[in-house]
Order: structure tokens, then C-alpha cells, then sequence
């Protein structure tokens, strides 16, 4: 087996460096963490002519300097030994801001190719390169791609296939800053060689003084280089009083760019400067003073009525799936063998999985719809637009995107804060993102809603829950920034990039990568949930009841049991095969007499129809007693009971403090969880039964504060375990949850208690 | 002809106070100012010219245009970069 090559990609922020490494790599891609930090590290595996290659992803940065986590990693990542070779991807279209980071890679004299990518759009510019020249220049070899294209990147596959061949003899040279600069880099690089540091021998001491004499924090953190920074220090000083250079700490920076100036001179010319592109003139829209905001609110709205509406028949499709699931499972294992296993996999894990995969397709459209806003480079455009407004609450531009996201599934949107650069806002936009009212919240307010408000408020009332979530994070934000996280912000810069257009396959790629975590959650927190919950539920079970109730229900039927010419009246109206099935059991299901249309019917059907009915409703309301009975007894009504007297406060009974707790795992379970409790079998937010029973039990005002209540409170443990990884703290994930549990509980507490005295809502309508 | 004053701010703004669509060149980064190798890094050094594309409504974000990139950055920093028009 030969030798496996380790190849580095580098490259500035959207130079199509993952459109290059996706074309190379292909689906053999891996993703992960760099440890400690947010900045996403992934690696991927191919071959050339039977030469095994793994190739590194780098962050997009646009210089070595060490002045963002993601380029303190790209640095780190290239000093460590046995990094084969650094593919330096370049806009071609813009070489010189990209050829500016070539200059820092090259003074690591590691084996260097130049992918000149984006090559067409450098053609349609007029931008014309004498490549051998430029070769020669940077003592690398050059190859020209389009990376979004398929088959863009065959000349860059070839010439790193010869490249590889032949590693030891490159010519990556020493590009000169200057020879008063020159000099003194060479007085510095003499300290650091007679240092003669172990760990660092595969790199030239050069690299290091030039880093020392940039004051670069990166480098300063190394222990073994202390020793040297006098000199460094002592070179600068000379340098400004020869006046060489003056005190800015950005002189490496000005003579870096004084070198490509010289180097674009002789080897790139330009034929037909357009000096005001397409995207230019989009953008002189798009981010103008007066239209730009209600644009980028009409494309909000675009993205949630594409999320909400287009994902609709593919979520009736899925519910449907998973309900003929549990059918035939059910009635391909026979009620005898298991069946405490079959009932846990059908009305537990079956029922609990699909509640929450239900929502997968709006979930995927909503990141569909956000790739596209990424990929077309709209959302650098939002963020622009929306920077002052975000500011007002103590949050910024960039916390805008993640925010909105958080309307889907916050677990996504907490990661989608990563962009944000200054980690103060960033923590910011993490602890209040929960309060955006993500889809999980939507079922219960679907069930609550229509239960207690006139169909003329029931949208209003919807909105209202929204409008609320975001004015507490607003308000959240606002308080957080102006005491836990004082003082002045991190520098804000953000490059606007051109508009493209998005290619499919990079939207699917980004929409799949999201849609997995919320698949993740599905099939682990959601998953375990249910199996605890269906526990909890039904164990222990009760065997002795107050009453017999198979006895009176028994009683009932045999009371009621229909006649033959009760039959007889009912035939016309019964299709035949409900008449036989009456016939053989002596009794009409409630399901068959709602059926049945009420008009046309003479007064002898309508008085056999009407027993049936009082007949049916008692055995239900028998059914319901011995099952609240059933489930007072299990360890959930247990748990509920005796957490009432802190629940009832806020208006809870113990039936919603166990939906409630239930709930804390993820808010989905909310509605199953009360529903199983009403004793209504399998609960969805379209019960209608479920609804009158809350209806019923519960004032609005109740009504209202469950809603609250839910709002408010963490949203799920997923939530919950990625603010632990993203703010990289137990202490975080932990203050966050008991604090917006705490906010629940307290607003919650408010709104009751002042409903109460005020007497807004306090009567039951049901 | 111009007073003499005039004349002078005219070579003596910063970036903060560039007109939408002006061009100039970077003179001088403030030294030790907020972000300097930030913006040095994509190419903000003098003899850079650019444009100042537009400002956003609320806030004091401005879009510049440097090195043939649309850069988004805060009037406070640009405030630190002083400019010379052409």
C-alpha cells in the first residue's frame, strides 16, 4: 500500500472552496468539531491514479493573522507537521484581494498548488493571466477551475497528479517584503533558528519572525518563541526610525499587497473593465436606504409561506405513513404474545417518532428555502439591512438570519449563529434564541387555540404567541447586553459577496446537513422520551378499581343492545356492511352514527339513532373514569399530584403539570401527553374530542398560560444540548434552563394570578 | 476658487464621512485603532482605492468597496481610516 497524502485547502471566504472540495471529494466527506471552538472541521477521502489522498478543509479566512477563531485554526492546522501540500484556492476573479493570503501560505514553504477557481467569471471580467509567469512567481504549479461546474475541476486533478509525483523538488521561493524589511525578518529568523525548536523544524524560522514582527497573537502564544520577541520588538523600532516603516502594526500587511501589486503588473492584464457589474446594480436595490427593508421582508415572508405551505402535503403524507405503520403492525402481531412490547412500540415509540417526523418536511423546506438565500448571497444583504434595527435590543446584523431560523427548529438556528464573530453577541443571540417560537410549539398552540377562542380570533391569537416570543428575546437581549455582557462589541466586518446563482446540488447538500440534526433528534431525545413517557403512563398498573367497571359496562350494553326491528328501521341508512356488523354485535360505533347524514331521517330512525348515542356516551364516559383512575395511579399521575400544589398557582392541574414536565423533553410530547391523560387514545393537535374535554376542564385564561407557559420554557433537551456544545459549558446549557423556567413559571404565575383578580377568562366555556 | 480650508478637509476626511458613491484612497490607519489588521488584511492600506457603495438605515453600517469586494463595516471603525479623494 503506498503512502496516503495529506493535502490542506485554503482559501478566502467565498472563494468556492467547498464548491472545489465537494467536486474532488464527492459524498466521502466527514464533518466534525474542531475541539473547544465552533468552527466546523471537515475532511474528505479520494484517489488519483491509485494515490490515496486525504484532503483537509480549512476555514475560509482572509489572511493568517489570527485575528478570528477560524484563522487562529488555519493556522495551527498548516504549522502542524506532515501536511503534504496546501491547494490554495483564489477568486481568479479578484486575484489581488486573493492572492493575499498565497503570500502568508508561501512563506511556509510547504509544497504550494494555485487553484485559480471561478475561472469563467474571470474570462467574462476580461481578466487575462500570463500563467507560467505566475507560476514561476509563487514557485507553484497553477491550475484553472470552475469549481460549480461538473468536470470544472480536470485540469486541477492532472496537474495534482504530476505534483504529487514529484513533491520534493517545488519552488515555492522566499517572496521579499523589501530589503530594509528583509533584513531585519532575517535578524529575528537568525534568534528563532538559534532557539532550534523541536516541534517546529518542518517550517522555515522566517515564517515565525515575520509573525512575531506582526505582534500576531497566534504566534505569541507559542512558549518557545518568547525568547526572540525582544529582537522582534527591537527590529520594529529600528525600522520606524530609519522610517522605513511607521508605527501602524499593518506594515507586513501594506508591503504584502505592494508584492501582489507588482507581481498582477507583469503577469495579469485586464481587457474589458466593467466597472459596475449585474450584482452591483442588484445590490444598489437590494440594500438601498429607503427599499431595502420592506425587501427583505417580503422575502421573509416568501420563506415562510413557501416553509409552511409548500411543505403540507408531504406532512399529511408522512402522518398517513406512520399511522398505516402502527396498523399493521398492530395487526400483524397478535394482542397475546407481548403485549405490553407491542403496545410500547405502537402507541409509544411508533406514535411519539412520527409526532415528531411530522414536521421533517417543514423543517428541510425551511433550510431549503435559507440555503437559497445563503448560496445566492442574499443573507450578507439581510444582515447588512437589518444591522441598526438589531442593535436598538443589543443584538447585531448577523443575529438577525439564526433568529429567524429559530421560527423552524431552534437546535439549527443556534448552530447558524457561528457566523456571528464578536462572542458576546453571539452568547446573546444563543441565550435568547429559545424564545423564538419554534415549530414544536405549534401543535400545542393548534390544540389550545380553537378550544377556548371564536374562529375570529384564533389567528390573532396565534400571532399574538409569536409577537410575544420575540418581544421577551428582544427585551432579553436588550437586558443581557446592558449588564452580563457590557462594553464595547468585537470589530464588524462582513463581505458582502456577489450574487449567484445557487446550484441545486449545493442546496440539497446544505438542506440535508440540517435537516439530519432534527433526524438525530427524532430517532434519540424524541425517541426516549416516548419509551420513559409510555412508562410512566402505564406503570404501575392498577388491577383494583372503585368500581367494577367492566360489570356496568357490560350492564349498558346488554341494556341497550339492539333489537330486530331496531335494525329493521335502520337499514336504509346503513351501507351493508355496517348493518351486518350491527347485526352480529348488537350495537352502532359512534364513528358509524356520526356518519350517518342527519337529514332525510323519519322520527323512528332519529329515536333508535338517539339511544345508540346516550348508550355510546356513557360506556365512554365509563371508559374514561376507570382510565383516569388507570392513570392517578401510574408514576406520571404520581408526579403530577404531588407537584400540583406548585403548579396550581399558575393554574395547572396535575394533568397539565405532567404534560408540562413531559413537555420539558420536547414540547411535541405536550399534546400526546394530555391526551393520553384525557383518556382519548391517540391525541393530535386535530382532536377535536380532546379539544371539547379541554374545553370543558379548563377556563381561557388556563387555556392562555398553558401557551405561555410553553412558550417560555426550554424547548426541548436537543435545544438544550446544543447551547452546551456551541457555548461550550455545562454552567451555560444549565442558567439557561432553569432561567427560562424560571421566566415561564414567573410570567405565568403573573398572567394567572392578575387574570384571576381582574376576572378576565375565568369562565369555563365548554 | 475654493477657500483654503475647504481645500484642506477635502484631503482630510475618513471613510465615515465619504458621500454614497464617492471614490478615494486610504491614507493612513489610525495606529492601534480598533480592528487595523482586520482591515489591513482585505486590503485596506493606503494607496487602496475604493467606493462607498451605501450606508444602511439605522445603525451607521456602510458598504465599501475595496478590492473589487463589497465590504460591510461600522462608521465608528471607518471613522479610524483616513482617506484622500481623488
Amino acid at each position: 500500500m503506498g503512502k496516503r497524502f495529506k493535502i490542506a485547502l485554503a482559501g478566502n471566504p467565498n472563494c468556492g472552496k467547498t464548491s472545489v472540495f465537494n467536486a474532488l471529494t464527492g459524498a466521502r466527506q466527514h464533518v466534525g468539531n474542531y475541539p473547544g471552538v465552533t468552527v466546523e472541521s471537515k475532511s474528505g477521502f479520494f484517489e488519483i491514479g491509485g494515490i490515496e489522498i486525504e484532503l483537509i478543509d480549512l476555514p475560509g479566512v482572509y489572511s493568517l493573522s489570527s485575528s478570528s477563531p477560524e484563522e487562529d485554526i488555519v493556522f495551527q492546522e498548516l504549522t502542524k507537521r506532515g501536511i503534504d501540500l496546501i491547494l490554495n484556492v483564489i477568486d481568479s476573479s479578484i486575484p489581488r484581494r486573493s492572492l493575499y493570503l498565497t503570500t502568508q501560505i508561501a512563506e511556509l514553504h510547504i509544497p504550494m498548488m494555485l487553484v485559480f477557481n471561478m475561472s469563467d467569471d474571470a474570462r467574462k471580467k476580461g481578466l487575462k493571466f500570463d500563467i507560467p509567469k505566475l507560476e514561476k512567481y509563487f514557485g507553484s504549479p497553477i491550475a484553472q477551475t470552475i469549481g460549480r461546474s461538473p468536470g470544472g475541476v480536470k485540469q486541477l486533478v492532472e496537474k495534482l497528479s504530476a505534483s504529487l509525483k514529484n513533491l520534493e523538488k517545488h519552488g515555492v521561493p522566499m517572496l521579499s517584503y523589501g530589503a530594509d524589511i528583509d533584513d531585519s525578518i532575517s535578524a529575528v529568523a537568525k534568534k528563532i533558528d538559534a532557539l532550534s525548536i523541536e516541534s517546529f523544524k518542518h517550517i522555515p524560522s522566517r515564517f515565525f519572525a515575520i509573525k512575531l514582527m506582526e505582534r500576531d497573537s497566534s504566534t505569541m502564544k507559542i512558549p518557545e518563541l518568547k525568547p526572540a520577541w525582544a529582537e522582534a520588538e527591537e527590529q520594529i523600532k529600528h525600522l520606524s526610525s530609519i522610517h522605513a516603516v511607521d508605527d501602524t502594526g499593518t506594515f507586513m500587511a501594506d508591503r504584502r499587497y505592494g508584492m501582489i501589486s507588482g507581481a498582477c503588473r507583469d503577469a495579469i492584464s485586464m481587457t474589458n473593465e466593467k466597472r459596475r457589474e449585474i450584482s452591483d446594480k442588484i445590490d444598489n436595490i437590494m440594500t438601498n436606504k429607503l427599499f431595502g427593508l420592506p425587501i427583505f421582508l417580503a422575502i421573509i415572508y416568501a420563506m415562510f409561506w413557501f416553509t409552511f405551505t409548500c411543505a403540507e402535503p408531504f406532512m399529511d403524507w408522512i402522518d398517513g405513513a406512520f399511522g398505516l405503520l402502527a396498523d399493521s403492525v398492530k395487526s400483524g402481531w397478535g394482542e397475546e404474545t407481548l403485549p405490553y412490547l407491542r403496545s410500547l412500540i405502537t402507541d409509544g415509540v411508533i406514535a411519539g417518532v412520527g409526532g415528531v417526523l411530522v414536521f421533517l418536511p417543514n423543517i428541510l423546506f425551511l433550510f431549503f428555502a435559507i440555503a437559497i438565500l445563503e448560496d445566492s448571497g442574499y443573507m450578507a444583504r439581510a444582515a447588512f439591512v437589518m444591522d441598526g434595527i438589531m442593535r436598538k435590543f443589543g443584538l447585531q446584523g448577523k443575529s438577525f438570519v439564526p433568529l429567524v431560523l429559530g421560527f423552524g427548529c431552534n437546535v439549527p438556528a443556534i448552530m447558524a449563529t457561528r457566523t456571528i464573530e464578536s462572542e458576546r453577541d453571539r452568547k446573546t443571540t444563543i441565550m435568547v434564541l429559545p424564545l423564538m417560537s419554534c415549530g414544536a410549539r405549534l401543535p400545542v398552540y393548534a390544540l389550545i387555540i380553537p378550544a377556548f377562542f371564536a374562529a375570529q380570533y384564533q389567528a390573532f391569537m396565534m400571532w399574538v404567541m409569536y409577537v410575544i416570543g420575540v418581544i421577551v428575546a428582544l427585551v432579553a437581549a436588550r437586558i443581557m447586553k446592558n449588564t452580563i455582557f457590557k462594553g464595547d462589541g468585537e470589530v464588524f466586518l462582513m463581505e458582502l459577496p456577489p450574487y449567484r446563482l445557487p446550484t441545486l446540488r449545493s442546496l440539497l447538500l446544505s438542506m440535508w446537513d440540517r435537516g439530519k440534526m432534527y433526524l438525530t433528534k427524532a430517532g434519540t431525545i424524541i425517541l426516549g422520551t416516548s419509551i420513559i413517557l409510555y412508562i410512566a403512563n402505564t406503570y404501575p398498573e392498577k388491577t383494583e378499581f372503585s368500581k367494577d367497571y367492566d360489570a356496568q359496562i357490560e350492564l349498558v350494553k346488554n341494556g341497550s343492545r339492539l333489537g330486530e326491528n331496531q335494525l329493521d328501521v335502520l337499514a336504509p341508512i346503513l351501507s351493508a356492511e355496517q348493518l351486518a356488523q350491527a347485526k352480529d354485535s348488537g350495537e352502532i360505533s359512534q364513528e358509524t352514527v356520526e356518519g350517518v347524514s342527519a337529514e332525510n331521517l323519519n322520527a323512528a330512525q332519529k329515536e333508535v339513532l338517539e339511544k345508540i348515542v346516550a348508550a355510546n356516551a356513557s360506556v365512554a364516559a365509563l371508559e374514561n373514569e376507570r382510565g383516569a383512575e388507570a392513570m392517578e395511579y401510574t408514576v406520571s399521575g404520581r408526579v403530577g399530584k404531588f407537584l400540583e400544589p406548585v403548579f396550581s398557582p399558575i393554574g395547572f392541574d396535575w394533568k397539565l403539570t405532567t404534560a408540562s414536565i413531559g413537555a420539558l423533553a420536547a414540547k411535541e410530547v405536550f399534546v400526546s401527553q394530555l391526551g393520553i391523560l384525557y383518556a382519548q387514545g391517540e391525541a393530535d393537535e386535530e382532536s377535536v374530542p380532546l379539544r371539547e374535554q379541554l374545553a370543558k376542564n379548563y377556563t381561557p385564561l388556563q387555556g392562555f398560560c398553558i401557551m405561555l407557559f410553553t412558550l417560555l420554557s426550554i424547548p426541548c433537551l436537543a435545544t438544550l444540548a446544543v447551547i452546551k456544545r456551541e457555548l461550550n459549558s455545562w454552567t451555560a446549557a444549565i442558567v439557561e434552563a432553569v432561567g427560562l423556567l424560571a421566566l415561564a413559571y414567573f410570567a405565568t404565575l403573573a398572567v394567572y394570578q392578575a387574570g384571576t383578580a381582574l376576572d378576565i377568562g375565568t369562565k369555563i366555556i365548554g | 476658487m475654493k477657500p483654503a480650508s475647504e481645500k484642506n478637509a477635502k484631503h482630510n476626511i475618513t471613510l465615515a464621512d465619504l458621500p454614497v458613491g464617492a471614490s478615494a484612497t486610504v491614507v493612513k490607519i489610525i495606529p492601534r485603532s480598533r480592528g487595523e489588521k482586520k482591515f489591513a488584511d482585505i486590503g485596506l492600506v493606503p494607496g487602496t482605492e475604493l467606493i462607498l457603495e451605501s450606508r444602511a438605515l439605522f445603525g451607521g453600517l456602510i458598504r465599501v468597496k475595496v478590492m473589487e469586494t463589497s465590504m460591510a463595516l461600522h462608521s465608528a471603525d471607518a471613522r479610524n481610516i483616513l482617506m484622500r479623494r481623488g
